[in-house]
């Protein structure tokens, strides 16, 4: 349903006294584009009081309307159409205050015409004395004052009912209206009763919860009172029936007389053990007396028995010596003989060595001898062929190296040929004759020809000079031979030769001396080999330090040499019978030798009987001595006598003694007192203890624990009942609660997407790929761009402003689609914009206007002056 | 002939703290007053002793209080008021009888010990005290070797529960159910069963006199006794008790059932006298279920002296029309079927979704009403 305001008039109204009129209005887009001052604010205001505001009302928002400082009648007259039907409204305020509206079916005025209006454009009375855009519907959304679409806010509640009635069909639900609210009210009172507004426990809950649980301690406290009572109860008989123990065994007489019959056995106890000490002693000192005794007579039994074995051993002793002892002395006179015959064999062999030796000796030194002068000899010749060597090595030692003999022959063979070349061109004179006053060069001419081979002057005497000039060529030659005879000259100096073939004589001599070095160095080897025999050793050096050791004694040669042979013959004679007669000692000795052994054990079987007889001897003597000895049988018996009377008498007092201990008794007196001290001191103790429970019993007895107990426990237990039911009934109302709001929220939520739908149609363009969120109550609450939410109150101003001109487009939109008249008034929009969005919303809003009336007032004409529409001035 | 009045269980000083104090004082004033009504009872009947068969206190400890109640009550009945410790009062050293022996008025005797007292020429009372809370022989044992000289009657006071009742669970001090055959008593009177009871001709219990729990549904009593000797004793029951303990377990399915049941109960009792404990039970209608809860707690709870309920077993389904109604109310009728769902459910929470299915209708049918 489209609504289109066609003209507007206003009179007396704020500073227009004359009527100020607005007319022309199309049905798209119009466009007011006028100065600041020229009165567009105030084109929407009249609009807004001559639809909303009651003609008959006084309020400040009435007065506000009159002309400062004037008392006339604001006065508005409006004219429009809905669906094609016409509308006409006449309104004047204040002063004769009245409306009239013209409508297609007729006329209304006053009060009716009011409600008309309100039930035409969907709008409440206002209570307010402002202005309460609120409660003018969708039109006072959709009709935007200056600077009102800064921000993005949610539209009144007039207008989400609105929407939400339009789009129970679409939503197919219903809120819950007054009823909903009312029971709403309710529950949430309920709720108040049992719990905080952030829900936690409160109210009745808590005040239940704290009373159960202080009458819980309460309870325990009482509990606990009466179970210390009862303990002193318990106490108090338990002390009453030990009491009652102790005092029977304190009454008890069987103690004491145990204790008097303890006491009477000690005394005999103690008598019968001193006796048996006594008896003790005394059986001991007799059982001594007669072992002493009886250990004396003993002795002298041993004594005797060792005297007549003695004498029987010494006896069988003497008897095997005596035949033992001839063979000793035959044994004696074999050896005697054999050591003699030993001693001279030994003398012979002696004299045989000795001869050898002395030969020996002799041999030595004759060799020794004939060495030496053999080493003299070979001294004297290796002198001869170490000069030889010398000689030879010098001759070797002047060699001249292949080299340079090489280079000798090289250069030689050059001066042949250049010889010869200068020889081929050279001239040569010759001075036949005697003639020494020719000179050449000075010099005697010489005889024979000479070769001339530069510019020679020939002196002729007296000053003449033949001047002869040899081809040049020759002169060449010439130093060419020189050089190579300087070269030549100059090598054979430096080895010191004057020729050519001297140094090859010097070559063949030195190749000779080095074979001959090698002959000679075999020979002086072969004479200084190694004469073992006077402790020379091999070589040149050893053998001439040896000839210079040799005195004059060493070189004196013996007379005559013995037969070595002969006497080393005689010797092995002589060890021969030494040995034999060395064998017939040796077992002459150990005849004797084992004859003197089976001597030994007799001389030492007799010495030992010996020594014992007299042992006994002295023994047997020594006791006889003894007084006791003469009575010693009847001595004897009467000591053992006694010993026994002794044993009797001690075995009594045992018995007497028995098993009456002293100290066991005095254990078992001791154990009795100590019983009847601790009696009376735990009777004291109980009796105190007795006294003590019995006041306590009589000041806690007294106060009725138990019944209060009891009371207390009820309590408690009701207290907790009353808890539990306070408990659940606070759960059911915050379940009924929480339902309830959850089903509000998701009614709710119901509406939103119809609106979300249609403002992101007109979003999108602005923001492309934005996701838009709503509130409950219907407003843009945040858009989410690449994943980020953000809040609206976060954008920039003119974003704001542009999406409050697209949501409220949005609900127009919807509420047109439903059939509510519609119309959009923009006063001064989009002042924050930037060219291009301003390009952008201008387009939208263009569009707009092709589905319903648009109004833009605005003071800047070059942003809007290019839009299409019909352009109006106020006039 | 002699004629006496047999009691037990006064059970003076229970807290009765589960109830209203309002309530709870009038129940403790009662059991004073049951005194008075015992001894107004022996003074019409001519009796002079009255035998209290143990439990005379509730505890072992009362409050002084109850004491001085208990003693001054008893002090202005010309009757001989003789006071047996049972297993709530019993005795011991410095324990209650100790302390209130000195305090007891000239016609109040105890009875702290088992020896055998002649009342009258050949009238001997065989007592048998507790002096354990729990004991576990027949305290009434000795009365086989207690000496009468020249009995002509032999009358036994005992506390303690038949060997029979074991069964009921309670097993110590028990008596032998024919204690008065072997012991050769004439009259047995028992306390510890707080309802009236007769074991044999010769072996009764008295109940309590003012009843102290929904048990059983009479009230309490006391009995007069008249004994000759070789006959059997003549026992007749004097309602003592003030007031009646209903328990009542009710199956309702709909709102006629209930009122059925109700207008019942009102006709067989004297509500102002009258404690009810109630459970209800049953599947019914979200509405019934509403309209009999509203009927409990606005009403009848009212009329009674005390009364509660549990209706946890009061089962309500939402009938169709229940939840129709809710369908044209938009949130509400969302929440009452998120409701209804959760009540489905098994769990911890069905039953308090239960509970909020049910406020909701309520608070809904209060904005409906109003």
């Amino acid at each position: 349903m489209t609504m289109q305001l066609e003209r507007i008039v206003a009179t007396n109204f704020r500073k227009f006294r004359d009527p100020m009129v607005v007319e022309g209005l199309g049905s798209g887009l119009n466009v007011v584009i006028e100065p600041n001052e020229t009165g567009k604010s105030t084109l929407l205001e009249a609009l807004r009081a001559g639809l909303f505001v009651r003609h008959g009302t006084k309020n400040q928002l009435a007065q506000s309307f009159m002309p400062f400082g004037e008392n006339v009648a604001p006065e508005v007259e409006i004219e429009f159409q809905i669906d094609g039907e016409r509308w006409h409204v006449a309104k004047k305020f204040l002063k004769s205050p009245a409306l009239e509206v013209r409508g297609p079916k007729g006329r209304t005025s006053g009060d009716a015409a009011e409600e008309q209006l309100q039930a035409l454009l969907g709008f409440e009375r206002s209570t307010s004395r402002d202005a309460d855009l609120d409660s003018y519907g969708a039109l006072g959304l959709l009709w935007v004052g200056q600077g009102d679409a800064l921000s993005v806010r949610a539209p009144s509640e007039i207008v989400r009912n609105s929407v939400r009635s339009t789009l129970e069909a679409e939503v197919g639900s219903i809120m819950g209206g007054a009823t909903h609210d009312a029971v709403r009210a309710a529950v949430d009172k309920q709720f108040a009763d049992y719990w905080t507004p952030g829900g936690s426990i409160g109210g009745r809950q808590k005040s239940a919860r704290d009373a159960a649980q202080t009458a819980r301690e309460a309870a325990d406290q009482a509990t606990s009172d009466l179970a210390a009572l009862d303990r002193s109860f318990a106490e108090l008989a338990e002390k009453q029936a030990r009491m009652k123990v102790l005092k029977r065994e304190l009454a008890d007489e069987r103690d004491v007389q145990a204790r008097a019959d303890l006491v009477k056995s000690l005394e005999t106890a103690r008598a019968a053990a001193l006796m048996l000490g006594q008896r003790k002693a005394e059986r001991s000192a007799a059982q001594a007396d007669a072992d002493a005794l009886s250990e004396f007579a003993e002795r002298h039994k041993t004594a005797v028995t060792a005297k007549t074995e003695a004498t029987d051993a010494l006896a069988d002793a003497n008897a095997k010596r005596a035949k033992v002892e001839a063979e000793v002395e035959d044994a004696k006179e074999k050896e005697e003989s054999a050591r003699q015959a030993l001693s001279s064999a030994r003398e012979v062999r002696a004299a045989a060595k000795s001869a050898l030796a002395d030969a020996r000796v002799l041999t030595s030194t004759a060799t020794r001898h004939s060495a030496i002068a053999d080493a003299k000899r070979r001294h004297e010749k290796l002198i001869e062929l170490e000069a030889e060597l010398v000689e030879s090595r010098r001759i070797e030692a002047a060699s001249i190296e292949s080299q340079t003999m090489k280079s000798l022959e090289s250069l030689e063979r050059d001066v042949v040929t250049a010889s010869a070349e200068l020889s081929a061109g050279s001239t040569i004179i010759e001075l036949i004759g005697e003639a020494p006053h020719i000179t050449v060069d000075g010099d005697a001419f010489g005889d024979g020809p000479r070769t001339i081979v530069q510019d020679t002057r020939i002196g002729l005497g007296g000053g003449a000079e033949l001047i002869i000039k040899p081809p040049r060529g020759t002169a060449s030659a010439q130093a060419q031979l020189d050089d190579l005879n300087a070269r030549l000259a100059s090598e054979l100096s430096q080895l010191g030769i004057s020729n050519v073939s001297e140094a090859r004589t010097r070559v063949d001599a030195a190749r000779d001396a080095k074979a001959n070095i090698a002959t000679l160095d075999a020979r002086i080897e072969a004479i200084t080999q190694a004469v073992p025999a006077v402790d020379l050793g091999a070589g040149a050096d050893t053998l001439r330090k040896f000839v210079a050791s040799i005195t004059e004694s060493d070189t004196a040669a013996p007379a005559t040499i013995p037969d070595i042979a002969e006497l080393e013959k005689r010797l092995e004679d002589a060890e021969d019978g030494l040995a034999t007669t060395d064998g017939i000692h040796q077992a002459a000795l150990e005849a004797l030798r084992k004859a003197e052994e089976k001597n030994r054990p007799l001389v030492t079987a007799e010495t030992s009987a010996r020594s014992t007889l007299a042992s006994a001897e002295q023994q047997i003597a020594t006791i006889e001595a003894d007084p006791r000895f003469a009575n010693m049988e009847t001595g004897l018996f009467a000591a053992r006598e006694k010993a026994a009377a002794a044993d009797v008498a001690w075995q009594q007092a045992q018995e007497n003694a028995g098993s009456l201990d002293p100290e066991t008794i005095e254990r078992q007196i001791e154990k009795i007192d100590k019983r009847a001290e601790s009696a009376r001191t735990q009777a004291t103790e109980l009796q105190l203890e007795v006294a003590r429970l019995e006041a306590t019993i009589e000041t806690e007895g007294g106060k009725g624990l138990a019944e209060a107990a009891a009371g207390a426990e009820e309590e408690a237990n009701a207290a907790q009942r009353l808890f539990e039911r306070v408990t659940e009934e606070a759960a059911t109302v915050k379940l009924l609660r929480g339902t309830l709001e959850h089903a509000r929220l998701e009614t709710s939520q119901t509406y939103v997407g119809p609106i979300a739908r249609r403002a992101k149609r007109h979003i999108e363009r602005l923001l492309p790929g934005c996701d838009l969120s709503f509130t409950e109550d219907l407003q843009l609450h945040s858009i989410t761009r690449a994943g980020t939410e953000e809040g609206c109150s976060n954008l920039s101003r003119g974003t704001q402003e542009q999406l409050a001109v697209l949501t409220r487009l949005a609900f127009a939109d919807m509420l047109l689609e439903k059939g509510r008249p519609v119309s959009l008034i923009l006063d001064d929009p989009l002042a924050y914009s930037d060219d291009a969005r301003l390009d952008l919303m201008s387009d939208i809003l263009t569009e707009a206007a092709e589905r319903m009336q648009v109004i833009l007032l605005t003071c800047r004409e070059r942003a809007f002056r290019h839009l299409s529409g019909t352009h109006i001035a106020i006039g | 002939m002699f004629r006496f009045i047999h009691t037990a269980d006064w059970q003076l000083g229970k807290p009765f703290a589960w109830a209203e104090p309002e309530v709870r004082s009038a129940l403790t004033d009662a059991r004073f007053d049951a005194i008075d009504t015992i001894g107004q009872m022996a003074s019409e009947h001519s009796v002079t002793h009255i035998f209290v068969a143990g439990d005379v206190f509730d505890t072992e400890g009362p409050d002084p209080r109850t004491i001085v109640q208990a003693l001054s009550r008893m002090e202005r009945h010309p009757c001989k008021w003789w006071l047996l410790p049972g297993n709530h009062d019993f005795v011991r050293a410095g324990g209650l009888w100790d302390r209130i022996e000195a305090r007891l008025p000239g016609n109040v005797s105890l009875i702290p010990e088992a020896q055998p007292c002649e009342l009258d020429d050949g009238v001997w009372l065989l007592p048998a005290p507790l002096v354990h809370r729990h004991q576990n022989d027949d305290p009434t044992e000795s009365f086989d070797t207690m000496e009468t000289p020249g009995a002509i009657l032999r009358i036994g006071l005992a506390h303690g529960s038949i060997v029979d009742f074991g069964a009921q669970g309670e097993t110590k001090n028990q008596i032998a159910p024919d204690r008065a055959t072997r012991s050769g008593l004439d009259y047995l009177a028992l306390g510890d069963w707080h309802g009236l009871l007769q074991v044999n001709s010769r072996t009764w219990y008295s109940g309590t006199p003012e009843v102290d729990r929904f048990q059983r549904d009479e009230p309490g009593k006391a009995l007069l006794v008249e004994l000759e000797q070789g006959g059997e004793p003549i026992v007749t029951e004097f309602r003592t008790g003030k007031y009646q303990w209903l328990k009542r377990d009710w199956r309702v399915d709909d709102f006629a059932g209930f009122e059925a049941e109700r207008a019942q109960l009102l006709d067989e009792c004297d509500p102002a006298t009258t404690l009810v404990r109630m459970t209800l039970t049953g599947i019914t209608t979200l509405t019934d279920r509403v309209a009999m809860l509203s009927a409990l707690e606005d009403d009848l709870a009212h009329r009674f002296r005390y009364f509660s309920y549990s209706a946890t077993d009061l089962v309500a389904k939402p009938s169709n029309d229940d939840l129709a109604a809710f369908s044209a109310e938009g949130i509400l009728g969302a929440a009452a079927s998120t409701l209804n769902t959760r009540v489905q459910e098994d769990g911890p929470e069905s039953l308090i979704a239960r509970r909020a299915l049910e406020r909701l209708f309520v608070e809904h049918a209060k904005v409906i009403g109003s």
